[in-house]
Formats: structure tokens, sequence, C-alpha cells
């Protein structure tokens, strides 16, 4: 139970990294981490990024996670949500 | 030809129609963008040759009535010397290290000079011709002479035309001027030329 409750820190400190670093390499000026719902699509009608951000979002996986996403129609699925993006890349990272 | 509009923007400042300002402190073209309160979340992604020009545009244009309806007869038309060099330099530090080799898509579709053009008639729902010549430096007579070919075409009514200059270390150096197909003879070379040394007529 302990385990969980730490867990569940560590993977919303994580989340919140994430989505600064999301802001950053994307270029979203003015917005914060807080402003981005984890579970909002992050294409379409939630963030409205493109496929140039989407292409971003691959570079910043292997780069910083060691993730080489080998198909790119596969970011479809990875870049549903921050929690969708968050949950991958907890299990296949590699740094 | 007449000259409609111009904006001249240098080292020393900027001039609207003649109407002279102080250049913020800066990345200009940003704290104008937030001064003035626009709203096109775009701008952020831009490299710093669409920024410079997209932001001299946006103040040559802020008054034209039904400035955003799309329209056919308006041509983009514009000129520099070190075409996306900029960019391009910023680009090259994400390929230069083999062992840290992660190119930036984002960088990547800047790498040309043109998209300058294309931002600007995105911008403004512009769908006539958009096109940027790079020239060894500043040419008045080459400016006036294209945009007497470009207005040839029946329908092309007016130009969006001018230099849009940045190097890395350099000052921005730009003169964007709105030019229409009415016989008013006051787009000429001389004309052009007192713009750009003097950002005035």
């Amino acid at each position: 139970m302990k385990k969980t409750y730490y867990n569940s820190i560590d993977m919303d400190t994580f989340k919140q990294e994430l989505k600064a670093e999301i802001i950053r390499v994307l270029n979203l000026d003015g917005m914060q981490p807080d402003d981005i719902n984890d579970a909002e699509p992050l294409f379409g009608e939630g963030l409205g990024l493109d496929s140039i951000d989407a292409l971003e979002l691959i570079v910043l996986l292997e780069k910083n996670y060691g993730i080489k996403l080998e198909k790119p129609e596969d970011g479809k699925a990875v870049f549903q949500s921050v929690n969708v993006l968050a949950d991958y890349i907890t299990r296949n990272r590699k740094k | 030809m007449r000259l409609l509009q111009y904006i001249r923007v240098n080292s020393e400042g900027i001039w609207l129609n003649g109407r002279f300002s102080a250049l913020p402190t800066g990345d200009w073209a940003e704290a104008l963008y937030r001064q003035d309160g626009i709203q096109y979340p775009k701008f952020f992604k831009m490299d710093h040759l669409c920024r410079i020009g997209w932001m001299a545009s946006e103040l040559l244009l802020a008054g034209e009535n039904d400035r955003f309806e799309p329209r056919t007869d308006r041509a983009v038309i514009l000129f520099n010397r070190s075409g996306s060099l900029c960019n391009d330099t910023q680009y090259q530090t994400t390929i230069q290290d083999p062992d840290n080799y992660f190119p930036s898509p984002a960088l990547f579709v800047y790498t040309l000079p043109n998209i300058v053009t294309g931002e600007i008639a995105i911008r403004n729902g512009y769908r006539g011709e958009t096109s940027c010549y790079l020239l060894p430096d500043f040419d008045a007579g080459i400016l006036v002479e294209t945009s007497r070919q470009a207005l040839q075409d029946p329908g092309t009514r007016s130009l969006l035309t001018g230099w849009v200059e940045c190097a890395p270390g350099q000052s921005d150096d730009l003169l964007l001027c709105l030019v229409d197909a009415e016989t008013e003879e006051n787009w000429n070379e001389k004309n052009l030329l007192q713009l750009y040394r003097y950002g005035h007529l």
C-alpha cells in the first residue's frame, strides 16, 4: 500500500516534468504544466498539435528516454494524452 | 505603380509610414507581438526570419479593411541576402554530433527562406503568388523591376514586397512595402532607396 502511494507520487511528479518538457520542445509559449489536462487529447481538439509537433515528440522520446518508435504511426496511440504517454515511457524507457 | 504603405526596421528603430519608434530591447518582434496582444500561437514556432517578416507585416497591414478575407489578387515577393542562415545554423547544431544526433523537425521545416512568404500569406488569407529571391545586397532597381513584372499578371493587383534580412550576429534589416497597380508613379528606385536609407520619403 505504501509502495503504491509513493509510486503514485512519483508518477505525478514525472507527468509534471513531462508536460514541462513538452511545453519546452514544442514552444507552447505562455503555457504552464498545469494548463495541460493529463487526460486531454494532445492532438486535434486538445492542445491542437500538428504533424511537426508529433515528429518533435518522437525525437523527445528517443533523446530523453532512449525510446525509438519504429513505426511513426504508433505515435497515434502513444500520444493520446499525457496519461498514456507517461505510462508508455515508464514501461519502455531505456534511460 | 503606387506605394501605399511601408515599414523600415533596422538597428536604429522602426519607421512605419515615416513615423519613428524606438526598437524594443531584446527580441523586437516578440516584444511587439506581446505588446500588441496578438493571438497567433504559431508565431512562437517560427524561426527568426519568419518572426521578423511576419511581425513587420502585422504592423504594416494592421489598419487594412477586410484584412483577413481570402484573396487571390495580392502577391508576396520578398528578397534577402542570407536566406534562412539563422535557422540553418541552429538546425546544424542538432546534427553536428554523431553521438547526439537528433535532427529537429521543427527547425528543419524552416530551413528555406521562402517560408516567411508562406507564413504571411497564411495569416492574411493570400492565395496569390509568393516568392523569395536571394540577392548579394539590397537592390532597389531589382525590387522595382520584379514588382513591375509581377503586376503584369492580370490576376495580381497588389504586392507585399521588400527586403527581410537576418544573419547570425547581425542586426535585422527590413523594408516592407505595400504596392498596388494604380498609376501614381511613386514606386520607383529613387524612392525605394530613400526609404531604405532614411526610413521615410
